[in-house]
């Protein structure tokens, strides 16, 4: 009779268990159309000045947030998802803005020097809870083809926007928050003093290289 | 009689917000925000001074203390650099609070506690324009970020004070 008890009892909690580990699977989010957002930069950024404006390529961007759903967004109020995947879009604002000035190469063949980015962060990060805190954060190695020597160039871009009630505002301001951080960062790369720094000591080291060796 | 009265009212309400919305002027060129610092014994998360400096950025914008308020580590023009400032700053005391204490007890005990100090310091010639010490004291129950906010509008709102009326 105890055993029986107990058996039942076990069967009641694993029931119950099984239950709520299924509500838990359903509650999980799934992309639809209407909570899918495009993030894009509203206008291309202007890069600094560069002494000799050599032309760049964008060879690779890859994600290094460890984040195993990157286009996930925000997973509460039925969760807010990304168009595209964070690296796509993150190479696809540097290519637009490096090409507003004329500073991209047509292919990695004739690029001066080639960036391959790692992105550590896209997307929302830990907030106050009255605002949505959105931050993009990745690190650029620099090289000189011809060389091989390379630089290390870090970005990053935060932003605030308020928060929302209704659905509806909460995925504008979320889109908002992440255009207005994907601009800052891309700002924060092209604009950088360590961007300058980097393309003067590869442009300086590439034409030392080329220069032919002096005979005694 | 008395609508009339009331709508020359808000018309002369109306012109006053607009000249007072006029007067918002830039002082600086650019402003960049740097991330404090934490001085030994400061137990505060990377996230916080990320948070922070974010909050800081947003507030300076919204003052519209600088023509631009630009990033860390970002170029300035050298016709620029003497119009422009770079705010660097310190975390000196973090006390954590304690909720029972904050319940019992009340009238101040037990609130959570920050002190920083701001650091505004030209970008030309490194000359330290002004220096804002900042305590805000928060219910131990709120997020630690919500400290960084009030600390956030605390500076921008000092800097306004000194800054804009100092022009």
């Amino acid at each position: 009779m105890c055993i029986t008890g107990r058996l039942a009892g076990n069967f009641v909690l694993a029931t119950v268990l099984f239950a709520f580990h299924a509500r838990a699977v359903a509650d999980e989010p799934k992309p639809k159309p209407e909570n899918i957002i495009g993030v894009h930069l509203t206008e291309p950024v202007a890069p600094q000045k560069f002494e000799h404006a050599p032309k760049f390529w964008v060879s690779d961007v890859t994600d290094r947030s460890g984040n195993p759903q990157p286009m996930l967004v925000l997973k509460s109020r039925g969760g807010i998802f990304l168009d595209r995947q964070p690296t796509i879009i993150v190479r696809e604002s540097l290519e637009e803005s490096l090409k507003s000035a004329n500073l991209l190469a047509a292919d990695a063949n004739s690029a001066d020097l080639t960036v391959r980015v790692y992105l550590f962060h896209f997307g929302l990060a830990e907030g106050s809870g009255l605002d949505f805190f959105g931050k993009v954060e990745y690190s650029a190695i620099v090289k000189n083809p011809k060389t091989g020597e390379t630089a290390e160039v870090k970005a990053t871009g935060t932003s605030i926007a308020k928060g929302a009630a209704r659905k509806k505002n909460v995925q504008k301001n979320v889109q908002d928050d992440l255009e207005e951080s994907l601009k800052d960062a891309t700002r924060n790369f092209l604009r950088g003093q360590q961007l300058k720094e980097a393309v003067a000591l590869l442009w300086k080291g590439g034409n030392e290289a080329q220069k032919p060796e002096a005979n005694p | 009689m008395r609508i009339r009265t009331a709508l020359v009212m808000l018309l002369f309400l109306g012109l006053a917000g607009g000249s007072a919305a006029k007067d918002t002027t830039a002082v600086f060129k650019t402003a960049e925000a740097k991330h404090f610092t934490g001085t030994e014994g400061v137990e505060l998360t990377p996230a916080f001074y990320d948070y922070f400096y974010a909050e800081l950025r947003s507030e300076l914008t919204k003052s519209k203390l600088a023509s631009e308020v630009i990033g860390e580590g970002e170029a300035v023009d050298d016709a620029d650099a003497a119009k422009s400032v770079v705010i660097t700053g310190t975390v000196t005391e973090y006390k954590k609070g304690s909720a029972v204490k904050s319940a019992l007890i009340g009238f101040g005990a037990g609130l959570r506690s920050l002190k920083m100090d701001a650091d505004v310091v030209r970008r030309s010639d490194k000359q330290n324009l002004s220096v804002f010490h900042v305590h805000v004291k928060v219910d131990p129950r709120w997020n630690e970020k919500t400290m960084a906010k009030f600390a956030a509008q605390q500076i921008a709102r000092d800097m306004k004070k000194e800054f804009a009326e100092k022009k």
